[in-house]
């Protein structure tokens, strides 16, 4: 691996089965707790009317923005922007206020709601890794993906990389780079065979969010919740299956009667 | 009724207390010594171990990180050729299988009755001795044969063989009929080996798959090698009644009608014989029997197959074209879990000659090296006694061309039942579950109540430790020692990277054991797990201490480039097999009618997720955390005419069982069949993250044997689905 200047991410939907191996590596890695996740899947998943049919998906996590709208929003300055790329949160300085929830155009943070404001640690998202990325390892979910769906790298030469896989596949690929420009541009760059609004992006602008005006704030909120109808897979699955577990296992043992 | 773990408990299972660690809290943290003394950890406790996985049986290479001796992470070993650095999502779970808070940590002896989940630990030597008696007690009053031996495809299957056959038992129970019966035996008739080894570069042009949902199914490397080569422009088409993730990747999807494989395989041979877009010099090189191929496909033209299998004539006809076209970098995968219908046997025969008549031996397909090398050593043994009795399973009396070491295992069990030719009195399963692996669970728990004594070897309370007498607590993959493995020119090690927990044992030290008090010692010539490892090691001058430090020694490969010949009786490929003909089976791959669903029933479907192997992953709470929810898939229009909607539960009933579950409509299926991921609806109250999830498709899995390969088909179970 050439010097990382700028640490980036860039997942290729044409090449991500589902398989949710990131998710696990995430959980191990940073030790997650059964009921959280620092990743989703989103998308429309299969559409189509038998027997043609078509399917998107995406894996994401926190994009790391060039200009995080979370970091703006957050009064206390929880929240900072590593000139090399990842954008990290100080759970110590967080009051749970939950502007950042909101501020956020790709719903990432997530607030903790089982626990009060003395037990600390509200927020939750993506860190990049750092013990790993800074100790010349890929970050967790990266290195164990066994399609390289995701790769990590330096921005510039993953921006390059992806200009070129998708010129050379002119049929397959939507020719955009998704998170190069969007919202004054991420550190998580997209490409797909599927429009990326299918993939549940929201079109964003090419100038942050943020440094533009209130309005602009506001129309942000509407995109988080639309994000989140179109998270089409169960992302923890485990609260979900557990509350249906009684039932279920009565069902069962009526049967094994 | 008693009352599972409600969600709030789960969290706590997960979060254990205020540092909220999700993993290994439960537990004492163990390094293991060998690490240790091997360098790999330090005196903090903190290292890297190389080890291999047991996830599923692909075997990837792995480097476990330790810290303050605790199993902290799981990565794949880049120079594994089976991981290349990567794990799938149950290897990368697989320290929560060793942290499981459901691990059974000391031997249990049962106390209530049979399936009432009553144990009382006992200490090896009590449990031991108990089942030492009782298998001699067997043996002495009924003969060896009445003790049944079960386990498979795992690292320490030599050492259990010796087990048996050493007893005297010819009873050998594979869970392999329930795969794979179709593919290996009709490749062993073709090509004389299991399975040949596949090539993906970047020459490869076409890939057919037939039900091989690679995407979902993982096997790390080859699931990685189908993508790139799908990204390098090869055409991948790809047969199955679902719309699977290797559907929506392929370039073409044909959700042919099940069963019929067989009807458009045969039809593919007759256009590349009929039009003679085979390779001739190839074919009259390295094969035998063409004519009668030639003869017997001639009838099954691409109009006689469309109508059978819901694909056009022209679409059977273009595939045909395209794959001579492509050849000889062409590939016809026969698929994993092949034994679908009774035919299934003649669709992978149909496959493997296909693969001949392309001419692609040496491209695309190479002679597999098997998983036993020559080259390594072993303790000395004697020979086996000779076993007179007969199998219970039919092999080879009913089943004449199934290896022995195979078998078909849902006849064992049918026959335990049955008490014919004999009756049975135990059985002795090691790393097996046999209530949800064998088709109709009913008939399974039917034959255990036969037995007077079932013993299990496991890290859980899985559904069959659960149904038996004495339960012997394994140590996990990552906790203990196996035998070594080939793989290519090299051969890895499993390692402990923390000790075993508790009172856990590996299977080597259980076997050994066991035999000494069988007065079996002979078989068992090792001191310890080290000392087997270095004896195997020995013809390669390499020390134990070498291989614990990367993982992996050399082989040297110095066998040349010896004239190859195929190990079948001709030497050759054999496209007409004479041994088949032989024992009155048809020499060709020939057209068997499949039995269809009556008016108001559908086809009964499985297949695998990513996030589980079979039925022994569902405890294992992360992927329990990132599985979806199990439920029975069925098309959206026929949903909508019975009246049911998603998230419905619905009573599904076959010929020997009834489930209950809840409902998935989706376009991504056939309207005449319907889905269930395998492997739920667990009865062990022992497993208390899977206990209550999803239902068990073994429940209602219908009993029928191909009569070559011993193959359980799979599919060929016809439901009915009524809102419950
Ligand atoms: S590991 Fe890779 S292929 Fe699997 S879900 Fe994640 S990104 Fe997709
Ligand atoms: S994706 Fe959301 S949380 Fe992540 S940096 Fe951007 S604004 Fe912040
Ligand atoms: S970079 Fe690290 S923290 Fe972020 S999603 Fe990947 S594994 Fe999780
Ligand atoms: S394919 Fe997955 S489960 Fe199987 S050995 Fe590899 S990492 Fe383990």
């Amino acid at each position: 691996m050439t010097e990382i200047k700028h640490h980036a991410y860039l997942f290729d939907a044409t090449r991500c089965i589902d398989c949710r191996a990131c998710m696990v590596a995430c959980s191990v890695e940073n030790n997650i707790e059964m009921d959280k996740t620092r990743l989703w899947v989103a998308g429309l998943g299969v559409t189509g009317t038998f027997p043609d049919l078509q399917r998107g998906t995406m894996v994401y996590h926190c994009m790391h923005c060039e200009h995080p709208d979370c970091m703006s929003a957050c009064p206390v300055g929880a929240y900072t922007k590593a000139e090399d790329g990842p954008v990290t949160y100080n759970p110590d300085l967080c009051i749970g206020c939950r502007y950042c929830m909101n501020a956020c155009p790709f719903g990432v943070p997530h607030f903790d709601y089982d626990k009060g404001i003395i037990d600390g640690a509200f927020i939750d998202k993506c860190t990049f890794c750092p013990q790993r990325i800074y100790n010349g390892e890929e970050p967790a979910c990266v290195h164990t993906c066994p399609t390289d769906a995701l790769e990590y790298g330096d921005r510039d030469e993953l921006i390059a990389k992806a200009h070129e896989r998708i010129a050379a596949h002119p049929d397959k690929y939507i020719q955009h780079v998704y998170g190069e420009k969007e919202n004054g541009g991420t550190s998580y760059l997209i490409i797909s065979h599927v429009p990326f609004k299918d993939l549940g992006l929201p079109e964003l602008p090419e100038e942050p969010i943020n440094e533009v005006s209130e309005k602009v704030m506001e129309m942000t909120i509407p995109f988080a919740f639309g994000w989140g109808t179109v998270l089409s897979m169960v992302a923890i699955a485990a609260g979900k299956h557990n509350q249906k577990k009684e039932a279920e296992a009565e069902k069962q043992a009526e049967e094994t009667k | 009724m008693t009352k599972t773990i409600s969600r709030r408990d789960f969290l706590k299972l997960g979060a254990a207390g205020a540092g909220a660690l999700a993993l290994g809290q439960m537990l004492p943290a163990k390094v293991a010594q060998a690490a240790r003394a091997a360098g790999h950890i330090n005196a903090e406790g903190d290292g890297f171990v190389h080890s291999m996985c047991e996830m599923c049986v692909w075997r990837c290479g792995l480097i476990a990180k330790i810290k303050d001796g605790r199993v902290v992470k799981l990565d794949g070993n880049p120079e594994h050729p089976h991981s290349r650095g990567n794990l799938c999502p149950r290897g990368q779970s697989g320290l929560m299988n060793t942290y499981d808070p459901d691990r059974v940590l000391t031997p249990l002896i049962r106390v209530g009755k049979r399936g009432e989940g009553k144990f009382r630990q006992a200490s090896w030597e009590e449990a031991l001795d108990l089942v030492a008696s009782k298998m001699t007690e067997i043996k002495n009053k009924y003969g060896a044969e009445a003790m049944v031996f079960s386990s498979t495809h795992n690292l320490s299957q030599p050492l259990f063989e010796n087990l048996l056959y050493g007893f005297g038992s010819p009873n050998y129970g594979t869970q392999r009929s329930l795969c794979f019966n179709a593919m290996i035996v009709a490749n062993t008739m073709t090509y004389g080996m299991e399975e040949p080894g596949r090539i993906y570069d970047d020459k490869l042009k076409y890939i057919l798959l037939t039900g091989r949902n690679l995407l979902e199914a993982i096997s790390t490397s080859e699931t990685h090698d189908l993508i790139m080569a799908i990204e390098n422009g090869a055409k991948v088409v790809y047969l199955d009644p679902r719309y699977t993730k290797t559907a929506s990747k392929a370039t073409e999807w044909l959700p042919i009608k099940p069963g019929n494989d067989l009807a458009f395989h045969l039809a593919l041979l007759n256009i590349i014989i009929g039009e003679k877009l085979y390779n001739r010099s190839f074919v009259e090189k390295n094969t035998v029997g063409f004519d009668e191929l030639k003869k017997e496909v001639a009838r099954y033209t691409p109009e006689w197959a469309a109508p059978l299998t819901g694909i056009p004539a022209e679409t059977i006809i273009r595939i045909a074209h395209e794959l001579a076209e492509a050849a000889p970098h062409a590939l016809v995968h026969n698929g994993w879990r092949t034994s679908n219908f009774v035919n299934s046997f003649h669709t992978q025969r149909a496959i493997s000659i296909m693969n001949a008549l392309l001419g692609n031996w040496n491209k695309v397909l190479v002679a597999a090296a098997g998983e036993e090398s020559g080259a390594l050593g072993a303790p000395p043994q004697p020979a086996y006694p000779r076993i007179s009795a007969l199998r219970l399973d039919g092999v080879p009396w009913k089943y004449p061309v199934v290896p022995f070491k195979i078998g078909v295992f849902q006849e064992l069990r049918d026959n335990i039942v049955s008490g014919d030719p004999y009756q049975a009195h135990g059985w002795f399963i090691s790393r097996q579950n046999p209530i949800q692996s064998l088709p109709d669970r009913g008939k399974t728990i039917e034959a255990f109540g036969k037995l007077d004594f079932i013993v299990t070897v496991d890290i859980v309370l899985n559904d069959t430790a659960w149904f038996s007498d004495v339960v012997l607590p394994e140590a996990s993959y990552l906790e203990r020692y196996d035998p070594l493995l080939p793989v290519g020119d090299k051969v890895f090690l499993r390692q402990p990277v923390i000790e075993p927990q508790g009172e856990a044992k590996s299977a080597l030290w259980i076997y050994k054991q066991l035999g000494e008090r069988l007065g079996l010692g002979d078989y068992f010539q090792y001191e310890d797990e080290e000392d087997y490892i270095r004896q195997q090691l020995k013809p390669l001058g390499v020390s134990l201490e070498e291989v614990k430090a990367q993982g992996f020694a050399e082989l040297s490969s110095a066998e040349g480039e010896a004239e190859f010949s195929w190990n079948t009786p001709s030497g050759k490929i054999e496209l007409f097999s004479d041994t088949l003909a032989k024992v009155g089976f048809p020499g060709v791959p020939t057209w068997e009618e499949p039995p269809q669903p009556a008016e108001g029933q559908f086809y009964l479907l499985t297949g695998k997720i990513a996030t589980s192997t079979q039925f022994g992953t569902q405890n294992n709470q992360l992927l329990h955390k990132y599985s979806e929810e199990p439920r029975l898939w069925m098309n959206t229009k026929t949903a909508t005419d019975l009246g049911l909607e998603t998230d419905d539960w619905v009573e599904v009933t076959s010929e020997v069982g009834q489930i209950h579950t809840k409902l998935l409509a989706t376009q991504a299926i056939r309207p005449d069949c319907v889905y269930m991921t395998p492997g739920y609806g667990h009865l062990s109250k022992g497993l208390k993250t899977a206990y209550g999830v999803g239902a068990s498709d073994s429940a209602v899995h219908v009993t029928y044997t191909d009569p070559i390969s011993g193959g359980q088909a799979l599919s060929q179970t016809f439901v009915t689905v009524k809102k419950a």
